[in-house]
């Protein structure tokens, strides 16, 4: 881990809590036992309640148990961090070697893995613990052999990932000596993995501990927490009612992990910040537009939407993803939305629909029809979306739910918005895949058992399912060959032919809007730099930006003058 | 079909690798159990019985080898020799007393732990930043920080010994026999609350944590975005759509984490005298029953296999796209 990330994990609240935990608990193992005694001897009565003289009382066998929890850290840290150490070495070196070396020696190593996986750890502990005699090597031994296959597992997979990545390819290409490169270029990435495997052992490590030595499989002579949850056993602690026997070790055990995991889970959000930061993403965000003001008479021009002035701005980012860009959307009519990306395109189409995270502020209005978008109530949002406007999607190639067939994905939004009987639901759904050009059998598929033009033209199935108004095409056909993208594309013309539809067209891709739409507008930075008919944009283009695409399509031969 | 055979064949081989390391552990460690269980018994074991328990050990007269295949006949047949703490009964008979209740108390337990746990973590990851997400994950993850058995302990003395509310010990009454089956149920229900509740409150965070973490990794797919844009009942969404899919992640990391749930269960047993084979466990451990301690380490091993290559199938009966 590099300098920086370690600030950042000292700055981490749950990074700072842990290692409190750990820090209180190492000193009570190295200086604790000078301070409360001998925790062997016998002081008082055996199960003597907690008093002025024995805080957390006596033992069974009149020992005092604040002495026996003290002095139980020692042997039992010590154990445990040994165990999490030694397997985190030994899955990083098989780890490293399977994952690195690749070929037959990670698979015989994964097998092996997978193999120590799969076998119950703790079963086998006891069986090995118990032909050995009993002490603490004896266990950290044992505890070693049946854990390490985890943190080898975690290890190999990332040193499989890095060996893929371009720097230890250039490296190893560069003649380097594999050592050099493990050493050099590979370890000090695993760094932060290596923690977390270092620390999850830990945890594992002592949990098994205690536990064998409570089945009597430890030193009994020895003073650990697992012995005194072993000895309070023994000796009755719950038939006499002696709480204070066992309560104060488990309760040690306890704090521990708690403290490791805390710790581990921060070294995951220091070592993957889109962890942390995935937080913020809300899916259904419940689009928050400033109230919008009365109508302006905007709304009344004869246009089907009617955007004015939208503002979009995101929490963490300075410049704003949409800055004042009003347009209008005339009924029948093909809109293209052109400009690179990153200009904002993707944020209008989200906007359109109040799909925006909520990390997004959405200012202006947006009218479709008489209706206020940004001022929709959740239910009235929720009926609006896709009866009105639908949407076919940036990513619809991974946009359908991959565990639903087709049909299920067709039915629902038909009942979410109308009352259809089944049959009349199925039907609705096989109609509407004859009108993408699809077969009626398409109804009982899985999305991947399908091609992508195929799932391109379910995902358009399911826009026009209610008969909406306006139609957007996100980026719809970019990942489609081209003969597929022409069908697909000859498709929505002739359904807006038949169907009076409006489209919104979203490419980057300027030659095809050019053929495909009645008007094209340019999206640079967030600002609406273009605006003009199809066929007049290349004239009458005002923005460098928008000239530089068409110099930039003609120096490569694509840009069609005038066509249709 | 050929991904369940492949699991299939990838259990046999683990299988085969546990039954190896039951062979290789008594002849790899320092000493001779054997010899010294020999020693332990004689003369107070007829020579036919000591012949049986060395050749359950494998401890045939020959090579290495031919010591090894006659104790792989020996588990194929079901043969794990004669237990010692309850000479002269066979160890697959002791083992059987045992099987039923661990296996219904642990997967009792288990399937209402990752259950509750599964739906805790749908809405927590739904309603994230919320009540419940806030307050309920660290609280059952300081619960699932201490031991399966301690936890057992705990709920042991408040509702066994101090409120009265269940039984202290054992998995039913001694003096049933005669009365109806319905109360033969109750009772061995009222005997297993304890115990499964130690297990569920030690796991539950986990299934938690698990299904809220893939929850938060659905809900940021397109797959959401679409479901939201089609304006379903944010009902539908949550549980056809994102739960659906972030099951499969968390059903997977069931499969890993079974050997722990089972080793913890295990030790809940003991504290309950459970007459499961965590308690003949922990007899075989005082009693120095090696026969009876690696054949239960056989048993524990294959059931945890059986229930890995199980959570398989229902992944891929979940999953349309594993069905490859």
């Amino acid at each position: 881990m590099k300098e920086p990330a370690l600030r950042a994990l000292l700055r981490n609240r749950k990074a700072a809590f842990g290692l409190a935990v750990i820090a209180g608990f190492a000193v009570m193992a190295l200086l604790g036992p000078a301070v409360v005694g001998d925790p062997t001897a016998f002081v008082a009565v055996p199960h003597l309640p907690p008093s002025w003289s024995h805080p957390l009382g006596t033992t069974g066998q009149g020992q005092d148990v604040l002495a026996q929890t003290v002095a139980g850290a020692r042997v039992t840290l010590a154990v445990g961090f040994t165990v999490g150490l030694l397997v985190t070495l030994l899955g990083a070196l098989l780890g490293v070697t399977a994952g690195f070396l690749g070929g037959r020696a990670d698979a015989l190593l994964s097998a092996l893995i997978n193999v120590f996986l799969v076998i119950p750890g703790l079963p086998l502990a006891i069986v090995l613990a118990a032909y050995l005699p009993h002490g603490s090597w004896s266990l950290v031994v044992v505890l070693a052999f049946a854990g390490w296959a985890w943190s080898a597992r975690v290890l190999r997979a990332q040193a499989l990932a890095l060996r893929g990545r371009e720097f230890i390819q250039a490296a190893i290409v560069s003649g380097e000596d594999t050592l050099r490169v493990v050493l050099v270029e590979l370890l000090p990435n695993m760094a932060s993995l290596a923690a977390s495997a270092f620390i999850t052992s830990t945890v594992y490590a002592i949990g098994a501990e205690v536990g064998l030595e409570f089945l009597g499989l430890g030193n009994p002579g020895a003073v650990t927490w697992g012995t005194n949850l072993y000895w309070a056993s023994n000796d009755s602690a719950l038939l006499t009612r002696a709480w204070w026997t066992f309560v104060p070790a488990g309760t040690c055990v306890a704090l521990v992990g708690f403290a490791l995991t805390m710790l581990s889970y921060a070294i995951d959000e220091v070592a993957n910040p889109r962890v942390a930061a995935a937080r913020d993403v809300e899916p259904a965000a419940r689009g928050e537009g400033a109230p919008a003001p009365a109508e302006d008479g905007t709304a009344a021009t004869g246009a089907l939407l009617s955007v004015r002035n939208l503002t979009v701005r995101y929490r963490d980012r300075e410049q704003p993803a949409l800055d004042g860009v009003s347009l209008a959307i005339r009924p029948g009519e093909i809109f293209g939305l052109a400009g690179e990306s990153g200009g904002g395109k993707s944020t209008f189409a989200d906007a359109l629909l109040r799909l925006l995270p909520s990390s997004a502020r959405a200012s202006g209005q947006i009218h479709f029809g008489a209706r206020d978008v940004l001022g929709l109530a959740p239910e009235e949002l929720r009926a609006f979306r896709f009866r009105e406007i639908s949407v076919v999607m940036q990513s619809a190639l991974d946009a359908l739910n991959p565990v639903a067939r087709v049909a299920e994905q067709i039915v629902d939004v038909l009942h979410a918005h109308e009352s259809f009987t089944a049959t009349a639901a199925r039907a609705r759904a096989a109609a509407l895949l004859h009108v993408v050009g699809l077969e009626a059998s398409v109804l009982e598929a899985f999305p991947h058992t399908l091609s992508g033009g195929a799932r391109q033209r379910v995902a358009l199935a399911i826009a026009l399912a209610l008969d909406p108004r306006l139609v957007i095409l996100d980026e719809a056909t970019t990942a489609l060959d081209v003969v597929t993208q022409r069908q697909l594309l000859d498709r929505v013309a002739e359904l807006r032919a038949t169907l009076g539809l409006s489209v919104l067209l979203i490419t980057h891709d300027l030659p095809l809007l050019l053929t495909r739409c009645d008007r094209v507008g340019v999206l640079h930075a967030g600002r609406l730099v273009d605006l003009a008919p199809a066929a007049d944009l290349q004239r009458l283009a005002r923005h460098p930006h928008t000239r530089r695409l068409f110099a930039a399509y003609e120096a490569l031969g694509l840009a069609p003058r005038r066509a249709v | 079909m050929n991904a369940v055979l492949r699991r299939l064949g990838f259990y046999l081989v683990s299988a085969w690798a546990s039954v190896t390391l039951d062979f290789a552990i008594p002849r790899l460690m320092p000493g001779d159990p054997a010899a010294a269980l020999v020693a332990r018994f004689n003369g107070e074991m007829s020579p036919e019985a000591l012949r049986a328990l060395r050749r359950a050990f494998g401890f045939v007269p020959g090579s290495t080898l031919t010591q090894y295949a006659s104790y792989v006949t020996h588990v194929a047949r079901g043969d794990l020799g004669l237990s010692i703490a309850y000479f002269p009964a066979r160890v697959s008979d002791v083992i059987g007393t045992g099987l039923g209740w661990s296996l219904g108390l642990g997967g009792f337990a288990l399937l209402i732990s990752f259950t509750l746990g599964t739906v805790l973590g749908v809405v927590a990851a739904w309603r994230r930043g919320g009540r419940l997400d806030s307050l309920v994950p660290p609280a059952l993850s300081f619960l699932g920080a201490f031991p399966y058995f301690w936890l057992a302990m705990l709920v042991l003395y408040l509702f066994g010994f101090t409120l009265r509310w269940f039984p202290l010990q054992h998995a039913r009454a001694p003096d049933l026999l005669g009365t109806s089956a319905m109360t033969l149920v109750v009772d061995v229900a009222r005997h297993a609350v304890l115990p499964a509740a130690a297990v569920v409150l030690a796991t539950l965070g986990g299934w938690m944590l698990t299904m809220r973490g893939s929850m938060l990794a659905v809900l940021g797919t397109h797959a959401i975005k679409l479901a939201t844009a089609k304006g379903l009942r944010p009902r539908r969404i949550m549980w056809a759509y994102a739960a659906r899919n972030a099951l499969l992640p968390s059903v997977t990391s069931l499969g890993m984490a079974l050997g722990f749930v089972v080793s913890g269960s295990l030790l809940t047993e003991i504290v309950f005298s459970y007459p499961g084979l965590g308690y003949l466990l922990v007899q075989a451990v005082r009693n120095q029953d090696y026969p009876l301690l690696q054949g239960l380490f056989l048993m524990i091993t294959f059931a945890v296999l059986a229930a890995n290559f199980l959570v398989d199938l229902v992944v891929i009966w979940l999953d349309p796209r594993a069905r490859a």
